[in-house]
């Protein structure tokens, strides 16, 4: 299968480590009503796959020489570099490279020691609007689907409408609609044991979704699946992106995950490496 | 979130049983104990009254009031007050009667008025060396005029069956004084003495100048004097207040240990909840709710172990015979309230634990 490289399309705003003014991106978030999204699925971008078009919602992040120890190791150093709105950006790098930190202090898990990060211009980490931030912004997906055990499908893929406040009947409803998307709506009452690992990481993704969040971050959506499972979620997690015109931050060593993202950011003992950090073009 | 709250503690139904069952048993003390205290005051105020009285003088500092022994002499020193329009002794045998136990056999005077104011249903009045049945009893026991009625172990002809209007009386038996000191082995002694008062006397007046001319007695009025007055009563009292506290420490600490191993446990399911935009203080009452939750359902166990335990409890204190406890809404509210405070005060420490926790260090680690 031929490994597709693109250029980001036209205002993506792809740019290298060096920050931009957040007045710029913020304004080239918010000023694009529709916006012309790369092509999804496995090589179809170059059969001429027909562009997609969603609403251009997606955040912009701003990660401005952000630093981070744990304990006396230094997990990221300085790193520096913006997503625009509606990219999609592969994190890649060896193990202890720093991608879950980095994907920590995006998402607002996590306090910077030094360095800010933004989206849409506001800083994701203070105390009290983190939670807010994460709830009203982000949605996660992680490696281990983390779903509660003792909750149906349906119920996990409600647990963040919980912490919205959302009440219960809207919140069955909601959440029917999202694992419908993801094509589990026969399996809305069983509990994760009764899943499959692909089924399972399909209600991690719906739950990631139900918030409508403007950014997606993935932390190895696919490293514990097999192949053919992991296209598939990885499929599903790219077209509910695609439809939402969401930005997406995917940290993953898997390689079609970087094949099909719009940027591949590479870090190398805490630090991006530039050589590695550019679009990817296609051929 | 109560969904959430009941199915994460259906996930150890065994840890949460047992959490549930240690709480379960200071709440069913605290409802035993709060019953019998009950109970105590029932026998107490039916104690006061008998005979119409207004007042009763007992020895003072006793475990209860059917254990004062008075002498004799008193009687006629407290007719001799103004105030006081008659007096009569009384002798309380307590457990007296073998086929009820909870019957009460009084000794009183043949022409006092407590025993002139029975009323006789059949038979013959009151008469020396012999005893007069309350209907109640009588009806129990299948006794009539002439047949007898053994009164530790002395078998008493029964000369007749009264009504009084008041349950202890109707549920016991009367004997003349003489006899019942004889019985109880102290010839100059009574128990008590029922007064009446002179018209347009001051209650409270009588009592203090009863109390203060008559040194280590007590004039005890209504139930809540013979519940204060009872030393039973006061050591029960402290006893539950005793408990309770121990229930608060012990209860609470099951109950933070439980939930602090939860939280241990599931520490990337609340780096999960925070990653989903929970805010910290929606996660700290989940773990706070849980606590309650347990505690919550140890105090419903409680409530039921200590209702069904409080009847075996006054016979495994040998006071089964005259006190019967009492369940009243007020030990159940209590037993409740203590329960749900367990839950609160062992739960805050997990809860403010797990607002410290760093979300992104809660899922790495989980």
């Amino acid at each position: 299968m031929a490994r597709a490289r693109r250029t980001s399309p036209p205002g993506r705003g792809v740019v290298g480590p060096v920050p931009r003014p957040m007045s710029k991106l913020v304004d080239e978030s918010t000023t694009r009503a529709v916006r012309v999204s790369p092509q999804l699925g496995m090589g179809s971008c170059d059969a001429g796959h027909p562009v997609t078009t969603g609403t251009a919602r997606g955040a912009v992040v701003s990660v401005q020489q952000v630093s981070k120890r744990h304990g006396n190791v230094p997990a990221l150093r300085d790193v520096n570099f913006e997503v625009a709105s509606g990219e999609v950006v592969a994190v890649t790098g060896r193990s202890g490279s720093g991608k879950s930190t980095l994907l920590s202090l995006i998402g607002g898990l996590d306090q910077p020691d030094s360095g800010t990060v933004l989206i849409d211009g506001r800083p994701v980490w203070t105390s009290r609007a983190s939670a807010r931030s994460r709830r009203e912004l982000i949605g996660f997906v992680f490696q281990a689907h983390l779903l509660i055990p003792t909750l149906s499908a349906r119920d996990n893929v409600a647990v963040p409408l919980i912490g919205a406040g959302v009440g219960r009947r809207a919140r069955h409803a909601r959440a029917l609609q999202l694992l419908e998307e993801v094509g589990l709506a026969d399996r809305a009452v069983h509990v994760p044991a009764e899943l499959s690992g692909g089924e399972r990481q399909r209600v991690a993704v719906a739950r990631a979704l139900v918030l409508e969040p403007r950014l997606l971050l993935a932390d190895e959506p696919t490293g514990a699946l097999d192949t053919e499972t992991s296209t598939r979620v990885l499929d599903l997690l790219l077209a509910a992106r695609e439809r939402r015109g969401m930005t997406a931050i995917i940290v993953s060593y898997d390689a079609e995950v970087r094949t099909r993202a719009d940027r591949l950011l590479t870090l190398r003992d805490g630090q991006l490496d530039d050589s590695e950090t550019a679009p990817l073009a296609l051929p | 979130m109560i969904g959430l709250i009941v199915s994460n503690l259906l996930r150890r139904p065994g840890r949460t049983l047992l959490t549930a069952l240690g709480v379960a048993v200071g709440v069913a003390t605290i409802v035993a104990l709060l019953a019998l205290t009950q109970g105590l005051r029932n026998t107490a105020a039916g104690l006061v009254h008998l005979g119409g009285g207004d007042l009763g003088v007992f020895q003072s500092n006793v475990s209860d009031p059917t254990a004062s022994v008075l002498p004799a002499s008193l009687v006629g020193r407290l007719a001799d007050k103004p105030y006081v329009a008659r007096a009569t002794p009384l002798v309380l045998l307590v457990s007296a009667v073998s086929q009820d136990p909870a019957a009460i056999v009084f000794g009183a005077q043949t022409n006092g008025f407590f025993a002139q104011r029975l009323i006789i249903e059949s038979g013959q009045p009151l008469r020396t060396g012999a005893v007069v049945v309350g209907d109640r009893l009588a009806a129990e026991l299948h006794v009539h005029p002439g047949s007898r009625l053994a009164v530790d172990q002395h078998p008493l002809v029964v000369t007749g069956i009264y009504h009084s209007g008041v349950l202890f009386e109707d549920q016991g038996a009367v004997t003349d004084l003489a006899t019942a000191q004889a019985i109880n082995g102290h010839a100059a002694e009574e128990t008590d003495v029922v007064v009446q008062l002179a018209p347009g006397t001051s209650l409270s007046a009588a009592r203090a100048d009863i109390t203060r001319n008559f040194p280590g007695t007590q004039a005890i009025a209504d139930a809540d004097d013979a519940a204060r007055s009872g030393a039973n009563n006061v050591l029960i009292s402290k006893a539950i207040l005793a408990i309770v506290v121990i229930a608060l420490i012990v209860g609470g600490i099951g109950v933070t240990n439980t939930a602090s191993f939860s939280v241990l446990e599931r520490r990337s399911e609340f780096g999960l909840l925070a990653a989903v935009g929970w805010s910290s203080l929606r996660v700290a009452l989940l773990v706070l709710g849980e606590g309650i939750g347990t505690s919550l359902l140890g105090a419903m166990l409680g409530l039921i172990i200590g209702v069904a335990g409080s009847a075996l409890l006054v016979q495994a204190l040998g006071i089964g015979g005259y006190i019967s406890p009492s369940i009243t809404a007020w030990a159940l509210g209590e037993g409740l309230l203590v329960g749900v405070a367990i839950g609160v005060f062992g739960g805050i420490y997990p809860a403010w634990r797990v607002t410290r926790m760093r979300p992104a260090r809660a899922l790495a680690r989980g």
